[in-house]
């Protein structure tokens, strides 16, 4: 699994650890989440008073929110609300921390990484570059962004959206005496970080400041409340749609499985075109399935494929689907193993009240 | 094919495999803390769920936005005979 979900976790109760990657020495971290495959990572990182980078860039899209003090990047002040989003390879300027600050890092691609450099990296796409100030620079709009949509009480500042995946990231805010009863679930992962107050969730409970979560797909989170009001900020890896219900037992497949049911009543040519009624799916890959290595010709973004974050997305194997038995395919190969390796097997399949009608592997 | 930088990242150095094994390490305990204190208020979220599925048949459901719609008894969904039906952390 990419990222494990983590919810809820309250960084304030944790301790800072010493950073000893090159670039980083002389502040602490405290990591959120990690995709433990790629690196991927959410950090709270200390930068401490004295803390001087000289200019350099890394090998991941990076987004950084400042959260308390100031960090100067490059002659520009960064003060508590500042967000940037630096695509990967595009050179900050040198980096001082006169006083102390603590910001949330997010490598979008890998584990952290620095390189001194006072060039962009030549295949940088540097048009993607965000500095902004959440807190002075934007006005808050209604969060019914998307619809079905969330209840009124809701604002947000929309901080980046990438138009490739549709993953965004978003300061948010809730008023006091939230509320929304229903559940809700989404086809993205999503993640967020109490900034100030908290929040309510009937899965999972309060949620204080420094309270964060990274929820991967098709989990149930709400109903919702806030009783004094939150402010936090949010992410998602890819679209966001709101699969509102009122189930409370339902499970990660089932979600799913509703998720394309809604895409079969909502969008039936796409949901007929992409799953045809004898098994395969178009477009052809090798055996007639979906190959996510050669994903559907896109006009507009041609080679969509290989963006970074694309890639990553398209890896990624959220598998709710559990087992206490193998699978026809899985048998298969395992007997295989057994033989080629001399290893002692039967040759019936039974497992607890069921039998496989694949049992002569 | 189109490269990107991520593409010409140089392999990861020594201080990078430590910290990723460290971090992993310490990941795996969070996510089973998380995952005990979830259990330990079981009782708890069954009473929240109770409320929940009172709330949603006397104020009413959100469908979306403000617009709600009260649910009738018989729509109301019954706890499933599994034993993972209070699972939340997956």
């Amino acid at each position: 699994m990419a990222r494990p979900h983590i919810e809820p976790f309250v960084e304030l109760n944790e301790g800072y650890k010493k950073f000893k990657i090159p670039g980083f020495i002389g502040a602490e971290f405290k990591t959120m989440s990690l995709d433990t495959d790629k690196g991927a990572c959410t950090l709270k990182v200390r930068f401490n008073g004295g803390f001087k980078r000289p200019p350099g860039l890394s090998y991941s899209d990076l987004e950084i929110f400042i959260l308390t003090g100031e960090m100067h990047i490059g002659g520009e002040v960064c003060k508590e609300g500042h967000f940037l989003f630096v695509p990967a390879g595009v050179a900050l300027g040198a980096t001082e921390v006169p006083d102390g600050c603590e910001a949330l890092l997010f490598y979008n691609d890998s584990e952290p990484t620095f390189e001194e450099s006072d060039a962009n990296h030549e295949l940088a796409l540097k048009e993607g570059f965000v500095s902004v100030n959440a807190y002075e620079d934007m006005p808050w709009a209604g969060g019914s962004i998307v619809s079905p949509s969330v209840a009124t009480g809701l604002f947000l500042k929309l901080l980046r959206f990438d138009p490739l995946t549709e993953a965004m990231t978003f300061l948010y805010c809730m008023s006091p005496q939230y509320i929304q009863d229903n559940i809700s679930y989404h086809d993205c992962a999503e993640e967020s970080y109490h900034i100030w107050g908290s929040s309510w969730m009937m899965q999972f409970g309060e949620l204080p400041t420094g309270g964060y979560f990274w929820r991967p797909p098709y989990i149930n989170h709400g109903s919702f409340r806030s009783k004094l009001g939150c402010i936090a900020l949010g992410r998602t890896d890819s679209k966001l749609h709101n699969y509102f219900h009122f189930n409370p037992w339902s499970n990660p497949e089932e979600n799913q499985s509703r998720a394309a049911a809604v895409l079969y009543r909502q969008r039936p040519q796409l949901f007929r075109w992409v799953q045809m009624a004898d098994g395969h799916n178009h477009p052809h890959g090798v055996v007639g399935q979906v190959e996510t290595s050669k994903p559907p010709r896109d006009f507009e973004f041609v080679d969509y494929g290989d963006h970074p974050q694309t890639k990553l997305l398209a890896d990624q194997n959220y598998s709710f689907h559990e087992h206490d038995h193998l699978h026809k395919d899985e048998i298969a190969a395992a007997h295989k193993f057994a033989h080629e390796n001399g290893i002692a097997h039967g040759h019936d399949h039974t497992s607890g009240d069921h039998t496989h009608d694949d049992d002569e592997y | 094919m189109r490269k990107n930088v991520q593409d010409h990242k140089p392999p990861m150095g020594k201080e990078a495999k430590a910290w990723m094994q460290d971090e992993i390490a310490a990941q795996e305990v969070r996510y089973k803390a998380i995952v005990d204190e979830i259990d330990g208020i079981e009782n708890e979220r069954a009473a929240w769920i109770e409320e929940f599925l009172r709330l949603i048949q006397t104020r009413g459901f959100y469908v979306t936005g403000d617009t709600k719609r009260v649910i009738p008894k018989e729509e109301i969904p019954k706890k499933p005979n599994r034993a993972d039906a209070m699972r939340v952390i997956w």
